[in-house]
């Protein structure tokens, strides 16, 4: 067992997780922007190259950035294990990942090979340096419980995940796109939401939502097996998909019903729990448990239609995973302001609450989900992209905002010193 | 009778129920508040003590880690110390703004040094103390709060 991890000299440095939350916003920005200047008719088209750009620039430079960054905080103290050589493995991972997912949007967009052999070094690197750090720090946890099964099976997925993104880009460096891509997409993009992040939001939820709400506990059917029966799902799913695709459908329920299950467990547990407080990130966690909800349902209702429907599928499970990962940040950035500031010994420095402006917290919440119904609604209404897309922006502005305010006022702190003040600390005098 | 982790983590339970029920009490008048901070102040102080007067040293002794994962948690009990008291203040000069701000710091605080304790010090505590672990449960449910 790893008991360095409870020790604040050995936790990960604040500098770890916070390059990849203040980046992130930025990349949501950028997705925003892209869906601006595209039309509806390009976007609905999955396998347009518009399309697969916009997806990465949040897949990878929005959710990735803040679950990784996440990771090097939450393995401490959910799991007790620290990621080796933390500040090194996540500087150098960081600018990798930067670079690698610049690099690849642009070479997507203008089919520059060069482009694309960095982001494929890039990306692959990064990616593979940061899973690995975390798989190495897991191997030390010795109390395997229900959110470190969950956390060690995400990054298995997100292990292949990555080699299959790897595979498909290499693809377009050697441009040799055959039907034999279409398929490595479709696990990949598949196990991406599932294996990889619904997987990772279920096993942290299992202890995050009774410890910051005082919900009800999950039941230990739920702990021990809605992470094994979603993953058997998607292999039973990925290997009718590769061999026998008209019965996809199977393996599509399977998952669908298991996380449909974990959404309605979600919303219910929320319901009950004892703390009556209700901020933004209580409401990012019940749109959440809608969007997974409406995307399951229309996950498999599109298996109907063609999968004339599948990028409206990609919006509501999407949505699902960005609000998470949004309430998340609202807690998770001022508290480590906080922790690490008070650690040092400042004592007279703000609370959580007055580090994010509530109000531009709630504004954001609003817009971000406004244009996430918008961008549904596009698929009849296509004018109602531009204006969707304008929304998405400014509630990532406004996220940008509330994530850097923190961060400010840690280095202001930090740089004129107002209180500093061990006493609190020192041992009692006998 | 129950093993010190299942004590200890029960006694957190007990103490998340109270800071529940205090923190509705607020939302509704913030005065009326008080009897329930206190009590919440009055537990959580019974549970570090259980902790700093019996069960650490206890460990510390068998295990002889004395600056290891025991100092820190005591370092972050000074903290929440801090910031139940400030409460109280906050009570008293009935600032809603500032008492649920220092409450949010406070459960996040408390929420992830509970998830530290309950799984990894908890567990390495009864395997180290499963033989005197009657004992020291009884000696912590005995305890008079200094």
């Amino acid at each position: 067992m790893e008991l360095t991890g409870l020790s604040t000299e050995q936790a990960p440095p604040i500098t770890a997780p916070v390059r990849f939350f203040v980046t992130a916003p930025l990349f949501g920005i950028l997705a925003g922007l892209l869906i601006f200047f595209t039309d509806a008719p390009t976007l609905m088209n999955r396998y347009s190259i518009e399309s697969i750009i916009i997806t990465h620039a949040l897949t990878i430079g929005f959710l990735s950035f803040i679950m990784l960054g996440s990771m090097t905080q939450m393995l401490p103290v959910l799991a007790g294990a620290k990621m080796p050589k933390v500040e090194l493995v996540t500087k150098y991972s960081y600018i990798l990942m930067v670079v690698g997912v610049i690099s690849m949007l642009l070479g997507l967009y203008t089919s520059n090979r060069l482009l694309n052999i960095i982001a494929f070094i890039g990306l692959g690197s990064g990616f593979l340096t940061m899973l690995i750090a975390t798989a190495l720090s897991l191997k030390t946890v010795s109390n395997f419980n229900a959110t470190v099964k969950g956390i060690s099976t995400s990054i298995v997925f997100a292990f292949f995940v990555v080699l299959m993104g790897l595979y498909l880009l290499y693809s377009y460096i050697s441009d040799d796109i055959d039907s034999t891509h279409m398929i490595v997409a479709n696990i990949h993009s598949v196990w991406a939401v599932f294996g990889f992040a619904v997987i990772l939001i279920i096993g942290v939820a299992f202890q995050v939502l009774p410890m910051f709400y005082v919900a009800p506990k999950f039941k230990a059917f739920c702990k021990k097996r809605v992470v094994w029966l979603i993953s058997i799902g998607l292999v039973i799913w990925m290997f009718l998909s590769a061999f026998y695709e008209e019965y996809t459908l199977a393996g599509k329920l399977w998952i669908a019903v298991f996380v449909w299950a974990f959404a309605t467990t979600v919303w219910l547990k929320l319901s009950r729990r004892r703390r009556p407080i209700s901020d933004v990130t209580v409401w990012y966690w019940r749109s959440a448990s809608v969007f997974l909800t409406l995307g399951s349902f229309l996950w498999i209702f599109d298996e109907y239609f063609k999968h004339e429907y599948i990028v409206m599928v990609a919006i509501l499970i999407g949505g699902f995973i960005l609000s998470i990962v949004i309430g998340m940040l609202y807690k998770i950035v001022p508290f480590l302001v906080w922790f690490h500031l008070n650690g040092m010994g400042y004592m007279s420095i703000p609370t959580i609450n007055e580090m994010i402006n509530k109000r531009v917290a709630q504004i954001q919440f609003i817009l971000f989900i406004a244009s996430l119904i918008g961008f549904i609604f596009s698929f009849y209404m296509q004018n109602l992209l531009q204006v969707s897309a304008i929304s998405f922006i400014i509630s990532m502005v406004l996220l940008e905002y509330n994530v850097i305010s923190p961060v400010l006022i840690y280095m202001k702190t930090k740089k004129t010193k107002p209180d500093f003040d061990m006493s609190m600390f020192e041992a009692p005098k006998e | 009778m129950s093993t010190i982790k299942e004590f200890l983590s029960a006694d957190h339970s007990k103490c998340d129920g109270i800071f529940a029920n205090m923190e509705e009490k607020a939302g509704e008048s913030l005065l009326s508040a008080r009897e329930l901070c206190e009590e919440f102040k009055s537990q959580t102080e019974k549970h570090f003590q259980m902790e700093e007067r019996v069960m650490f040293l206890e460990f510390e002794n068998k295990t002889g880690m004395t600056q290891g994962p025991t100092a820190m948690m005591r370092q972050e009990h000074t903290q929440m110390r801090a910031l139940m008291s400030q409460m109280l203040e906050a009570i008293d000069a009935d600032n809603k703004d500032k008492f649920f701000g220092l409450s949010e710091t406070l459960m996040i605080l408390l929420q992830q040094h509970n998830m530290k304790e309950e799984q990894m010090l908890y567990p390495m505590a009864q395997q180290h103390l499963a033989a005197d672990s009657d004992r020291i449960v009884s000696m912590m449910e005995s305890l008079i709060v200094e």
